[in-house]
């Protein structure tokens, strides 16, 4: 707990500096989320060059408007990363033909990095985060997981799951509410 | 109505995922309006957004060229590279106010229009020395050309082999606080944009001072305010091919 504490409140005291028009402040907040946003971005829009534009307006957002993070309702790296989910969300929803032309380079790239990515995690930034967050996606029951992965990590809506799938609306969103029922126990109501 | 947490719960957390659609969507904005000031909704809402923003760090973090931060601060201290003003003479803009008061809307309306404002802007410019001291003089050689698509109407006047084009349109809606329009010149599979622009009471009039030479085609598409220098979606409006 007291190092995420700390890192929270660094995060904090960036956002306080870029409110006061402080350009190292936004430099360091950028290099601190920046990897995993475009991480994130690209995961959804499975392009790179659409990932970095989502990164940037998401950067961009935060530069022109940092009160628009209110430190009541979350961490900053939560918000941030939020912004970014929707807005590659936002992109994929009016535009999927871009990640049907793109799936089949982009599942290429993730396999490539999933064969990296243990002892990669070992060495970068906020390796202390990825660990929690997959240990509690590890935790969740397969169905739960799966749902929780295709409306995240992929961008599809609850109904867009349903018709993939063939569960019934009503499964698909009460599997979400279990798994994220579970995900919240883990990662904010029980922080270490 | 959705009497309890349990509902709006179920809801909050596909929202917070994203993947909330269809009626759900607006059964959540019921729900969470009939709970009025409600802490407990606020709650579940905040949790579940934490939740979901912590998400993405499962993955793998990407490399970014840090030289982006400077990039992006950059774009931000000159917004007026980014996003087109309204052209200024405000006769063009009288008078399809004064068009769409009428409520005449038909397509020849719409480009004698843009053909008369082209004139007037293209004057005005030539004479404030936008454009150099070439002196482009109203004549008749301008081109207008119409945009298909699912949006508004828009027609541009250009004058070929000139730089710069006037965009006049009216019935757009508003793309969002977030978004704007922006217009593209289409190169082949290239697109280089002319800029941004939003709609002043669903209606466009704005100079794009741009080299039109190696255009093909012209495009308008939604994009985040940021003014992104590659379209992130598909056109909503393409012009009809440009003369050389």
């Amino acid at each position: 707990m007291e190092a995420i504490d700390l890192a929270e409140a660094r995060d904090r005291e960036l956002v306080q500096g870029i409110r006061r028009r402080d350009e190292e402040a936004f430099r360091g907040l950028f290099g601190r989320y920046a990897p995993s946003a475009k991480s994130l971005a690209m995961r959804v829009v499975r392009q790179s060059h659409l990932a970095e534009e989502i990164v940037q307006e998401a950067f961009m957002a935060l530069w022109r408007n940092p009160a628009a993070y209110d430190d009541q309702r979350g961490s900053v790296k939560s918000w941030l990363m939020g912004m970014v989910h929707h807005r590659a969300v936002d992109l994929v929803r009016r535009e999927e033909s871009y990640r049907r032309r793109a799936e089949k380079t982009a599942h290429q790239v993730m396999d490539l990095e999933s064969d990296h990515a243990d002892e990669v995690v070992e060495q970068i930034g906020l390796p202390d985060e990825r660990r929690r967050v997959r240990a509690a996606l590890d935790e969740l029951p397969g169905p739960q997981r799966e749902v929780l992965e295709r409306m995240y990590f992929d961008g599809m809506s609850q109904s867009q799951i349903s018709e993939a799938t063939g569960l019934p609306l009503g499964t698909v969103k009460s599997r979400t509410l279990l798994g994220m029922r579970r995900l919240r126990a883990a990662l904010i109501q029980e922080e270490p | 109505m959705i009497r309890d947490h349990a509902e709006i719960e179920e809801l909050l957390a596909v929202r917070s995922l994203g993947g909330l659609d269809g009626d759900d969507v607006e059964r959540l904005e019921r729900g969470l309006a009939s709970h009025g000031d409600c802490e407990e909704c606020r709650r579940l809402a905040d949790e579940y957004d934490e939740t979901a923003g912590r998400l993405g760090f499962a993955l793998e973090e990407m490399p970014v060229d840090p030289g982006q931060a400077d990039e992006i601060l950059r774009r931000a201290s000159h917004p007026a590279s980014q996003e087109l003003a309204p052209a200024a003479p405000l006769a063009p803009v009288d008078e399809l106010r004064a068009r769409r008061s009428r409520r005449a809307r038909a397509w020849p309306a719409l480009v004698a229009a843009a053909a008369v404002a082209v004139v007037l802007v293209i004057s005005a410019v030539a004479i404030f020395g936008s454009l150099g001291s070439t002196g482009i003089q109203a004549s008749t050689d301008q081109t207008v050309v119409s945009f298909s698509g699912d949006a508004g109407e828009l027609a541009m006047a250009y004058q070929p082999g000139k730089p710069g084009a006037l965009f006049v349109g009216s019935d757009f809606t508003d793309p969002g606080s977030d978004k704007v329009y922006e217009i593209w010149m289409l190169q082949g599979e290239t697109a280089v944009s002319g800029g941004c622009v939003r709609p002043h009471d669903g209606s466009i009039v704005v100079f794009v001072d741009a080299d039109l030479a190696d255009a093909d085609r012209m495009a308008v598409t939604v994009e985040p305010d940021s003014c992104p220098s590659q379209p992130t979606s598909a056109p909503i409006l393409i012009s009809d091919p440009l003369v050389a």
